[in-house]
């Protein structure tokens, strides 16, 4: 069922008082700023955050005692979450009146936060948006929520010992699907325990981030530029599904993220989609793996991927939202993006002038990630994207794990994602 | 006099109101918001009435958390409960090396399932000892390892955790075996009864109190079976259950009114189950 008159009437009402709400918050904040411009007492910014990796932790820890020591009368708290409950204290710390002032939130978390009205709206805080990259995730109702921090995007990984064993050489690294299928089928061929592509299992968050690199390279989009259909079920989709589901069914080894890759750091596994964390997992656990990275082929060179990424943003309830933001504008400048990415070994700054360092110009691993980054998607800041995620995994499981019919599958998962944001 | 009362009544003081407050209350919330549709970050939730039991009635995923529930419950209880009899029938003999067979099947009961449901993790995944011990006796195992096919799955988790749980009511029937007085089976000796007779018509009456224990408490924890599908399946492959179900719409979607509603429905089904067993154990006289 599409979107009816009375839809988009509520639509346009929603979105209106939505512009009102930001503009008048908006104008709050300013009035409030002006008002304690310098506040008279010291500042607390109480700032959570994810990074507890003991080669990165210190890095934020001395970011932030630089920032207290160049702004006397400032402090701020530093607490940590991890990726297995961080969603869920946050959520519980804004629904009840607890949230820090700053807080690094998930690309697709902020939509959710956002609608709830728990965010501070930044558009008339940020200096300048052009020097970074990775707002659509930080926008919701044409009001900026959150900064782009780190960001994070997939390539393809290829073990060069085993397409040196299946008789390949570095001109046949595939720049295309069909280069790509051969390259996979001729690794499988080696033996029984070697794999020429490493398939996502039914894993939740994951699975959907392997295919639609597929679809988005074949120039598929979610949805119509009105956000009113799902364009999915097209022979756009059609097409990526087939050759993924080939893939999964003909030459691949079919497991969890994590095992896919210590299959691939074992030489196990030809082919893999993989983060830069990966990178960070060969350099620390096998550095003489012979591997090279490539940006995710499409029919045509080059594909897109998916991206993702930390952001930080400023919950609505921060008493000195202009001081949280000189902090983020401090935490995101090129320098310090370029600390961290130094001390993470990773490769996606979402400033630009951090990206054009040295440190990422030497790495040709680094050098790929930054160059997936610029033609990769990421999905849009809407609360109800956990749901939309969730049918598309659903029906990519009922095709590649139950033999469903592919195009019935898409069609149903079109329809379910359409009724999903028609009844919001 | 009134001071004794006062100062009983201080000193369980603190039980009480850690019951009210962290029992109680949270109980009789949970049962309000079962009839709303709070979700946490939405702050104007309204009374909707039985929409979400009505809802739950239809929703297919609930419905199939609720089956894979049953099939958990009805496919572990049994098994356990026969297992941890007999073990405890053969253990209960003097045998050298008896007392470390006793200490070796309760061990995973002390263990944390968090360690034993990643350690099958890897056992059943393919190229793990169980993968390749069943390849080796000739059967064919899901080609992804048994956590990762829809037909292999449950069931998986469903035998780990029979070996986990069966070594502590192996425990349970061995104390039922240890109270009945050895003059019943001598006079069943002198009357010159087979071990049998003497197993069917002593020691199985005499372990019903036992016996109920355990599928009582048996029954209300595999209804609450969780850990497991959290750490080792994630509820995919067809193996999300009623506790599942509840922690997903609560702790991931944060509809808190949908989950409670959930919660209770599933309350209602582990009490029916219960006052059922109790009734039926309790009424027929085995002996």
């Amino acid at each position: 069922m599409f979107a009816s008159d009375s839809y988009c009437r509520d639509m346009k009402k929603y979105s209106h008082t939505a512009v009102i709400t930001a503009v008048a918050a908006a104008l709050l904040i300013m009035l409030a700023c002006t008002g304690q411009d310098k506040p008279e007492g010291p500042v607390t910014l109480e700032w959570w955050q994810f990074w507890t990796d003991p080669a990165v932790k210190p890095v934020i820890e001395e970011m932030v005692t630089e920032y207290e020591a160049a702004h006397p009368g400032i402090t701020v708290n530093l607490t940590d979450l991890t990726w297995a409950n961080g969603h869920e204290k946050i959520v519980v710390a804004f629904s009840s009146g607890t949230a820090p002032d700053i807080v690094e939130l998930g690309s697709d978390w902020i939509g959710e936060f956002a609608a709830a009205g728990q965010l501070a709206p930044l558009n008339d805080m940020i200096e300048d948006t052009a020097r970074l990259v990775g707002w659509k995730p930080a926008v919701y109702n044409d009001t900026i929520y959150a900064c782009p921090w780190i960001l994070g995007t997939r390539v393809l990984f290829i073990n060069r010992s085993l397409m040196e064993q299946a008789g390949l050489t570095d001109l046949d690294i595939p720049v295309n699907w069909d280069k790509f299928r051969e390259v996979c089928y001729k690794i499988d061929s080696i033996g029984d325990d070697i794999y020429g592509f490493g398939s996502n299992a039914a894993e939740k968050h994951r699975l959907y981030k392997k295919f639609l690199p597929f679809f988005w390279s074949a120039g598929g989009n979610l949805f119509s530029e009105d956000f009113k259909y799902v364009t999915i079920a097209g022979n756009i989709g059609y097409k990526a599904l087939m050759l993924y589901k080939e893939l999964s069914d003909s030459c691949s080894m079919i497991d969890t993220q994590r095992r896919l890759e210590d299959a691939f750091l074992a030489g196990k596994i030809g082919i893999i989609i993989s983060g830069d964390w990966l990178l960070r997992r060969i350099k620390n656990e096998k550095p003489g793996l012979d591997f090279v990275t490539t940006l995710m082929p499409g029919p045509v060179y080059p594909g897109s991927s998916f991206m993702g990424g930390e952001y930080l943003a400023i919950s609505g309830s921060c008493p000195y939202p202009g001081e949280a933001m000189a902090f983020i504008e401090y935490i995101i400048n090129a320098e310090n993006q370029i600390r961290f990415a130094k001390a993470n070994y990773s490769a996606s700054p979402s400033n630009k002038e951090a990206a054009r360092d040295e440190f990422f110009k030497e790495d040709i691993n680094l050098q790929t990630f930054i160059k997936q980054i610029n033609i990769s998607k990421m999905p849009p800041a809407i609360p109800e994207w956990v749901y939309i995620e969730n049918i598309i995994e659903e029906k990519l499981e009922q095709v590649l794990f139950e033999d469903a019919p592919p195009a019935q599958s898409l069609y149903d998962a079109k329809l379910e994602i359409e009724k999903l944001i028609h009844d919001k | 006099m009134k001071t004794r009362h006062l100062a009983g009544n201080l000193f369980t003081l603190p039980w009480i109101l850690t019951l009210l407050f962290f029992w109680l209350f949270p109980l009789l919330y949970s049962l309000y918001l079962g009839f709303t549709d709070y979700r946490l970050l939405k702050p104007d939730w309204t009374w909707v009435g039985l929409a979400n039991y009505a809802a739950l009635v239809s929703d297919r995923d609930f419905l199939d958390s609720l089956l894979n529930t049953f099939i958990f419950v009805f496919g572990t209880i049994p098994v356990t409960t026969v297992v941890a009899l007999i073990l405890a029938l053969l253990i209960e003999r003097r045998f050298p090396g008896r007392t470390l067979f006793r200490s070796g099947f309760f061990m995973p009961s002390i263990t944390s399932m968090v360690v034993i449901a990643l350690v099958f993790t890897n056992l059943y995944s393919r190229g793990g000892y169980i993968y390749l011990l069943t390849r080796m006796i000739g059967l064919s195992p899901p080609e992804n390892g048994f956590l990762l096919s829809d037909k292999t799955a449950l069931l998986s988790v469903m035998a780990m955790d029979v070996w986990m749980s069966v070594g502590y009511y192996m425990l349970l029937f061995l104390a039922g075996l240890k109270a009945i007085p050895d003059e019943l089976y001598e006079s069943a000796d002198v009357a010159g009864a087979s071990p049998f007779r003497k197993f069917r018509s002593i020691t199985l009456p005499l372990l019903k109190p036992v016996a109920l224990f355990i599928i009582v408490i048996n029954t209300i924890k595999s209804f609450q079976v969780f850990i497991e599908i959290f750490v080792m399946t994630k509820g995919r492959y067809d193996t999300s259950t009623a506790v599942y179900f509840i922690y997903e719409t609560g702790l991931n979607q944060f509809r808190f009114g949908y989950a409670s509603a959930a919660a209770y429905v599933l309350f209602l089904i582990i009490a029916a189950f219960s006052i059922l067993q109790f009734s039926l154990l309790r009424q027929r006289r085995l002996y």
